[in-house]
């Protein structure tokens, strides 16, 4: 038993390992089936930018980067203009958005934060797992610190936990995401 | 001055370094295992927590790979129930504290293991027959025992997201589930009986065992 298991086992991972990526597309097409989206990911934002799509991070409040938006939700275009300010939301951060078109998450979350120009800037790593974002505005999750044994960057979906990571996020029109310091 | 410590190693590259590295680390145990006494149940307890905290985080680049299902299962059948709970809640402990990332997750990865070495000391019978282990039934017990395993864990996501979210998660999560159960039937083709045998050498004799349990308190 053991003479035919070893070369069979080795030979059923690897080919899990090949076939992977693509059955995990078909998995995570047919989870999101399972999701409601939440309509009121919304609310708060500009009206106009109904039916785009819109990234939003908040920063911890005693954070440079949070006392920098210390006044509230920064609305910021597509072009890089201010809208406003949102003082009813309860954060600190900013929300870019009257996006159209974008499919895949990673791209979207790159372009839209370079409209913030710099005040948004992502840095990941790629590993075997995906792309993991450490640092958003200058932020690193490693460098907040606090009465917890660690944090990290949360990616939300409409307002649900992402099931996948930012690379695998594959966004539709009128979706928002939004990013903020979690820790454990 | 060069910074030589500084170089990015791609995922591939990284996956092969840690494996020189723990085959590094298998063949310093084999020794190790050598020179212990017989019946020496709790030195290769230790040697089996090495070897499972060090697989644990060198085999991390390729997902839910890792040698310790099947080392608790064993251990359940060898040494039993108590010293498999033990192995288990210190291989997830360590290697969460060291690498993995420490959470509530930590506490349902020690239970889950710790129910696989529940079940090895259970079918310890069925597993381990004259001296020998069944490997095609043990293949099957790893391999149900790392989706249990995984679905088992899974449930700490209710700390933070909502019950509806379950059923999506797991189904994202089918492939390193699948991953999981693959590379337990690796780990039990080739390391099992070897391993099975190390483990034989070091068991506590039945006459001590009755001594033991006769003696007054």
């Amino acid at each position: 038993m053991s003479d035919i298991l070893k070369p069979a086992s080795v030979v059923a991972l690897l080919t899990l390992v090949i076939l992977a990526p693509s059955i995990q597309d078909m998995l995570t097409n047919e989870a999101y089936k399972y999701v409601d989206d939440n309509e009121s990911a919304h609310d708060g934002l500009p009206v106009e930018w109904e039916n785009k799509q819109v990234i939003c991070v908040f920063f911890p409040a005693d954070s440079p980067q949070g006392e920098e938006f210390s006044n509230g939700i920064t609305m910021i275009d597509a072009e890089g203009v201010e809208l406003g300010v949102n003082q009813d939301l309860n954060g600190t951060g900013a929300c870019v958005g009257g996006f159209e078109g974008y499919s895949n998450g990673l791209d979207f979350m790159m372009d839209s934060t370079r409209s913030a120009r710099g005040t948004l800037s992502v840095g990941y790593d790629v590993g075997q797992w995906g792309h993991y974002v450490h640092t958003i505005g200058g932020l690193n999750a490693d460098a907040v610190k606090g009465d917890f044994d660690g944090a990290y960057w949360n990616l939300e979906h409409n307002g649900g936990v992402s099931m996948v990571g930012i690379g695998d996020l594959v966004m539709s029109e009128g979706d928002v995401i939004s990013w903020s310091i979690e820790t454990w | 001055m060069y910074d030589f410590h500084n170089a990015a190693l791609s995922p591939n590259q990284s996956l092969f370094l840690n494996v020189a590295i723990l085959s590094i680390i298998v063949l310093s145990l084999i020794r190790s295992e050598r020179s212990l006494r017989d019946q020496s149940q709790w030195g290769m307890l230790i040697l089996l927590a090495v070897f499972g905290v060090s697989g644990r985080i060198l085999l991390d680049p390729i997902p839910n790979v890792q040698p310790v299902t099947v080392l608790v299962l064993l251990a359940g059948a060898y040494y039993g129930a108590p010293r498999a709970l033990a192995l288990a809640a210190t291989i997830a402990l360590a290697s969460n504290i060291i690498f993995m990332g420490h959470g509530p997750w930590t506490l349902f990865q020690a239970i889950g293991w710790g129910a696989i070495g529940l079940v090895g000391a259970n079918l310890s019978n069925h597993i381990v027959v004259g001296g020998r282990i069944r490997i095609g039934l043990l293949a099957i017990i790893a391999a149900a025992s790392g989706l249990a395993f995984n679905w088992f864990v899974s449930l700490s996501i209710l700390f933070e997201a909502d019950s509806s979210m379950l059923v999506p998660y797991l189904l994202n999560g089918l492939v390193f589930d699948l991953y999981h159960a693959a590379g337990n039937v690796v780990f039990v083709a080739w390391m099992a009986s070897p391993l099975g045998e190390m483990m034989a050498r070091h068991r506590s004799s039945p006459a001590f065992e009755l001594v033991r349990e006769g003696a007054p308190n």
